[in-house]
């Protein structure tokens, strides 16, 4: 009796070992071809998109050391469909597995398509595919998004999964691009009150392009060359109610990023101009952000009164002037340096938002919020025109950390 | 044998409510709760609980006076046999409907988030299955396997909740009072079947070691639950921001959003498994507790046949919407009926008491 119990139950565990499997989800992976990237481009037919495929191939990499297959890393498809949902059957008349948007790590829009009205109504759909995760970045490209993805061949990051990784968490970390995943993007369209910023990427480089400090660049404006691939990264696409307006520098984006507490940016490396000599060279600095910013406003008046104090910690690389830092003096004539400089940066800034942009690109809406007691009173503030006449003060609060070694002037021969 | 005589401690008790009342912050409750009131949606628990703690602690009174007796002993023992069993009933109905669209509800998420392909019906039916079988099992197993996860539970939702903070901000919160004081009153006596569960609860009673664990046990998971659903639902107002009111379940939205640095991106299934296992104990327990309602109602001893059959028919039922619109419109309904329905019994059963004076004769019986 107790043997046929046991029998009874160890078949009961072999059925329920076929559950596992997930029924009608069963995947197998060697079926599967992942999207690593998805282009979004304006089709010549009237209605449709152009959908750009970027697959990436499981197999390349996954093995350790050497007898990994010979096969390419990456497939590129570009054809025009109605969406990118029906888009993945469509794939298979060329693709031989199953596509799966499970890996999608980044949708790159070209820019003529960003700018059209149909454009939110296409990004929607990706809330519809639960494949598709919101932490997904979207990116806008000067070019056609079909292009840029057959352009784009890096040298040392094969993988297009982990090339697309590597390029945008090191660009938001140095503030150079912002960090735009489809989850702020929805977020700010339903709030309604604020605009977004998308990274602005390009997979050709500009002819002639001038030479600039640091970061003022846009994105094919960095005049590199070597053995290299062209695509850059660098500046944002600002939109507003989810279609793009207009377009951020490298410089305006940092600036943006460090007023953003909501972004992961690490060290920023700038150059600060000299205020010992007009004819050397810059101070190279790195900035750090370890603090919230303080926003104080002062909304009841008829024109609006907003103070941002932004607390830096700032260390000093480069000591081109030769300045002995031991002198309080020296000291303090630095320091102010790099507020003012970073004042007028930031304070030109909102003044571009409030002219040009006509709104600010990060959630500073959300700080107003605070002085309203009901939902009601807030739209009846609106937000969107109060702005726009705003008085906005910022005030750095930098702290030095760190001069550098001291340079001691080499002897010059026979002097 | 000893098994079946040994009664539940307060520890399988509060676990039991926990997991029971504190998977509505992982399902379409948030989303319900701010399409009302907007960002004030985090004080509707609060305010709920306030309002209901009243009939809830005039319920346990009178519950209390009897030793080993359930709801609906004590329901037909004070409002007489017609009456108490129409009431009984009443409570039988609301609550079958409850387990049809809570349970379609949760086979939906399973269904949308991760297991797409799936058919519903295959889904629907797996989840009623390993309930019945749970259920049938009686409720001390029910119980051991609830004290056995809800540590997970709890501490699987709070990293789920914590992992969310660095891409949430506070200030999401404000304006303070959200659509004005007035609507959330309004709202959070809507919000009143949030704390349903409690009510049934009382259901398990007899089961229970001692009036003091019953008493004390009631009051922890209350408080926790307060806690826990207030504190979910400001989370998400951080995380999600307005965008909450266009998300039908932010608890699976938020597990798919976060990750463990860049090398763990995608770590929903961890999550997914521990909820999954506590969706079962939920309806494992609320299985149980119709099961026993329905054997009440119509004499029947051996409840453990009944369950099987209940939860096919509540599979039929939770069956017929189509789509989960339909499940949501009817079970807005079911809610703004529950809250008063129940509270206006707890109240009546107390004055019935008092009326007929079970409050002295309890006293008289204790001096004795």
């Amino acid at each position: 009796m107790q043997k046929t119990g046991i029998v009874c139950k160890g078949l009961l565990f072999l059925v329920v070992v076929c559950l596992l499997t997930g029924c009608w989800d069963r995947k197998e992976l060697e079926d599967r071809s992942y999207v690593i990237g998805l282009g979004i481009d304006k089709s010549e037919h009237k209605g449709e998109i152009k959908v750009t495929m970027l697959l990436a191939n499981p197999e390349v990499g996954s093995m350790q050391g050497g007898g990994g297959s010979t096969e390419k890393p990456r497939e590129v498809i570009s054809f025009d469909v109605n969406d990118f949902i029906a888009a993945k059957g469509t794939a298979n008349a060329i693709i031989s597995r199953k596509i799966s948007y499970e890996f999608l790590r980044i949708i790159i829009v070209s820019e003529a398509y960003a700018k059209e009205k149909r454009f939110v109504n296409t990004i929607m759909d990706t809330q519809m595919d639960k494949e598709i995760r919101q932490n997904t970045y979207l990116a806008v490209s000067k070019e056609n998004a079909s292009d840029y993805f057959l352009e784009n061949k890096p040298k040392m990051e094969t993988r297009p999964h982990k090339y697309f990784q590597y390029m945008v968490d090191h660009g938001i970390e140095n503030g150079m691009i912002p960090d735009s995943t489809l989850f702020r993007y929805f977020k700010t369209l339903e709030r309604g009150t604020d605009l977004y910023l998308a990274m602005y990427t390009t997979a050709k480089k500009d002819k002639n392009p001038k030479s600039r400090t640091e970061d003022e660049y846009m994105a094919g404006e960095v005049n590199a060359s070597g053995e290299l691939d062209d695509t850059q990264f660098i500046g944002s696409a600002v939109f507003k109610n989810g279609v793009m307006i207009n377009k951020l520098s490298g410089r305006e984006t940092r600036i943006v990023n460090i007023l953003d507490d909501t972004t992961d940016i690490k060290d920023i490396l700038v150059d600060f101009p000299n205020p010992f000599s007009n004819k050397e060279r810059n101070f190279a600095a790195r900035i750090m952000k370890r603090e919230n910013n303080k926003v104080k406003m002062n909304l009841k008046r008829n024109k609006p009164q907003i103070i941002i104090t932004i607390p830096l910690k700032v260390e000093i690389m480069t000591n081109p002037s030769m300045v002995v830092f031991a002198s309080e003096k020296n000291r303090r004539i630095i320091k102010q340096r790099i507020i003012s400089e970073l004042k007028v940066l930031n304070e030109k800034f909102f003044r571009k938002s409030q002219q040009e942009l006509k709104g600010v690109p990060y959630p500073l809406p959300l700080y107003a919020r605070r002085y309203f007691l009901t939902i009601q009173e807030f739209e009846k503030f609106n937000w969107g025109k109060s702005f726009l006449k705003a008085d906005i003060i910022v005030k750095p609060e930098v702290e030095i950390i760190d001069y550098g070694k001291q340079p001691t002037k080499p002897l010059k021969v026979g002097g | 044998m000893v098994l079946q005589q040994r009664k539940l401690g307060i520890r399988e008790y509060v676990s039991i409510s926990i997991l029971m009342a504190g998977a509505k912050a992982t399902e379409d409750t948030p989303t319900m709760l701010y399409k009302g009131v907007q960002n004030a949606a985090w004080m509707i628990p609060i305010l709920a609980a306030g309002i209901f703690f009243i009939p809830f602690l005039l319920l346990n009174k009178t519950l209390l006076l009897y030793q080993n007796k359930d709801l609906f002993s004590v329901i037909v023992k004070l409002l007489g046999k017609y009456i108490g069993t129409c009431v009984c009933l009443l409570i039988f109905l609301i609550s079958s409907i409850g387990i049809s669209f809570d349970t379609r509800t949760y086979t939906n998420i399973v269904r949308t988030f991760y297991f797409p392909t799936t058919p519903t019906f295959v889904i629907y039916a797996i989840l009623m299955a390993v309930c019945a079988y749970g259920a049938k099992k009686g409720i001390h197993h029910i119980g051991s396997v609830s004290y056995l996860i809800i540590f997970y539970f709890v501490i699987f939702f709070c990293i789920a909740l914590m992992l969310s903070a660095q891409s949430s901000s506070i200030r999401a919160m404000f304006p303070i009072l959200g659509p004005g004081p007035f609507k959330i009153i309004k709202d959070s006596v809507r919000g009143l079947s949030l704390f349903a569960d409690f009510f049934l609860l009382t259901m398990i009673i007899p089961f229970i070691r001692s009036r003091k664990e019953v008493r004390k046990g009631t009051w922890i998971s209350y408080l926790f639950i307060t806690f826990q659903l207030s504190v979910a639902v400001l989370v998400y107002i951080c995380l999600f921001d307005t965008s909450l009111g266009t998300i039908g379940y932010p608890f699976h939205t938020l597990i798919r959003f976060i990750s463990l640095g860049s090398y763990l991106p995608n770590v929903e299934i961890i999550f997914f498994v521990i909820w999954i296992l506590s969706a079962f104990i939920r309806f494992t327990v609320f299985l149980y507790i119709n099961g026993m309602m329905f054997g009440h109602i119509f004499k029947i001893k051996d409840i453990e046949y009944l369950i099987p059959a209940l939860a096919m028919i509540y599979l039929l039922i939770g069956s017929m919407p189509e789509s989960s619109i339909e499940i949501a419109q009817s079970k807005l309904v079911v809610i703004a009926a529950v809250g008063p329905v129940f509270t206006i019994i707890s109240v009546i059963l107390w004055l019935a008491a008092v009326l007929r004076g079970e409050f002295k004769h309890a006293k008289n019986r204790n001096s004795m």
